[in-house]
């Protein structure tokens, strides 16, 4: 990995839990850390459904639904799956989150791969 | 059929307390709100009705993921749900509650209901305003703005859905129930009004696939643009989502701010939306950035220019 910059410590995103940081560096979006299955993955506040990537919170770190199970976006109630990304109900029907490349040093550091950007979209 | 507006919109949601706790933020007040849900009214009594979309009270849900369950309509009076009643009653079931109020469906499937309007009339003065070659707005020595000004929701506003069909629902709302288009976005849809109501809209559709049929945004009016502002900045201080906005629409005129919200749509403060009669003739206008909205803003953290450090000093 090139760049990085630290976020977080490990610990402090729990089972089931996200949260957002950033926008960082001048980027448009924040980054959303989520962990499912003890697995950390990193994923942009950026919805598909319009091309611009909307960010998706009801409020600060408000990024899942009601039953925890997915990312969510609050506009209007896509839902996402947290391991892969995919939108599987709402607006933007199988449409992916931009993966945010994330990686957790020995000390339980969490950094991430700069610069943080949305995929090149070419509509809108 | 003295058709007003929405006395309420109801919703069946997968997080009641994350709902409770947004629409309490948002300046609605709860009304015999428990864990199940609630009724959250603005200034005249219009508002939202949540309760946990497993809740065998609400309304069957629509076949999309929209969280809208029901629209409220206020009426004049119980003339107008018989005029309703009859005219609907001929090609679909209308059912008649205790309460005289009546429920059916839309041609698109959207759950409505009618009944005399709860809403209390409001006697309150609009934001005022001081120019020049005008007569003063606020008396000498009166204020415009101070920090604990009061920003609350005045009023339930409009619903804008979205649907897969323009026809089918403009058809609907105009021909069987009397609302007139006073505005069209061609590539997004019309707006209406009611013929009880002045309001350039309080109801406008966007055309989408079928999948996304339901609730795009619901809107509050705001006692002036200031109200708007100070409102949403409140609401963003307290960790709340922009969406898009601040800024003025070209149709309807109206200031407009909009949130995210748990309901599965978002929210939106208006404010000085234009008034209509029937001698006003709509526009058209392509859908898009410019038609759309004469400025837009975007809230940045609270800064001032101060006199600035002395030349040569650091920092
Ligand atoms: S903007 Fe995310 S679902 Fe519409
Ligand atoms: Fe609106």
């Amino acid at each position: 990995m090139g760049e990085t910059r630290y976020l977080c410590r490990a610990l402090d995103i729990g089972e089931g839990e996200a949260k957002g940081f950033g926008p960082i560096d001048g980027a448009r979006r924040k980054v959303i850390l989520v962990r499912r299955g003890g697995v950390l993955r990193g994923w942009l506040d950026a919805c598909p459904h319009y091309s611009t990537g909307t960010p998706m919170a009801w409020k600060t770190d408000g990024y899942l639904n009601g039953e925890r199970t997915h990312l969510t976006c609050h506009s209007h109630g896509a839902l996402f799956e947290i391991e892969t990304g995919e939108c599987v109900l709402g607006p933007c029907l199988g449409q992916r989150l931009t993966a945010v490349a994330i990686s957790v040093s020995e000390e339980g550091d969490v950094f991430v791969a700069l610069p943080v950007e949305e995929k090149s979209k070419s509509d809108n | 059929m003295n058709i007003i507006g929405p006395d309420y919109l109801v919703f069946g949601v997968d997080d009641v307390a994350a709902s409770i706790e947004y629409l309490t933020a948002w300046g609605l007040k709860p009304v015999d709100v428990t864990e199940k849900g609630g009724i959250f009214e603005t200034l005249d009594g219009t508002g939202i009705i949540i309760r946990h979309k497993a809740d065998p009270m609400l309304p069957p849900p629509l076949p999309t993921s929209n969280m809208l369950r029901q629209q409220v309509y206020g009426v004049r009076s119980a003339e107008d749900l018989d005029a309703i009643e009859a005219e609907l009653g001929t090609d679909r079931r209308v059912t008649r509650l205790s309460d005289g109020s009546i429920e059916l469906k839309d041609d698109h499937g959207f759950e409505l209901k009618f009944q005399v309007t709860i809403r209390r009339e409001l006697d309150m003065p609009a934001e005022k305003i001081n120019a020049p070659g005008a007569p003063a707005q606020r008396r000498p020595n009166e204020i415009g703005v101070w920090e604990e000004m009061p920003a609350l929701p005045r009023t339930l506003s409009h619903v804008v859905l979205f649907v897969p069909d323009l026809d089918v629902a403009t058809k609907f709302y105009c021909d069987r129930l009397g609302f007139v288009i006073t505005d069209v976005l061609t590539g997004a849809g019309p707006f209406l009004r009611p013929k009880a109501n002045d309001d350039h809209h309080t109801l406008f559709f966007i055309r989408t696939p079928e999948y996304m049929k339901g609730c795009e945004h619901l809107a509050f009016h705001m006692g002036g643009p200031t109200e708007l502002m100070v409102a949403g900045t409140r609401f963003v201080k307290k960790g709340y989502q922009s969406f898009w906005g601040p800024g003025r629409h070209k149709f309807g005129s109206n200031w407009f701010w909009y949130f995210n919200s748990p309901l599965g749509c978002h929210f939106e403060y208006d404010a000085d939306m234009d008034k209509h009669d029937d001698t006003w003739i709509a526009r058209e206008a392509p859908m898009g950035a410019e038609a759309s909205q004469i400025v837009l803003f975007e809230m940045r953290e609270k800064w001032a220019p101060t006199g600035g450090p002395p030349p040569g000093a650091k920092g």
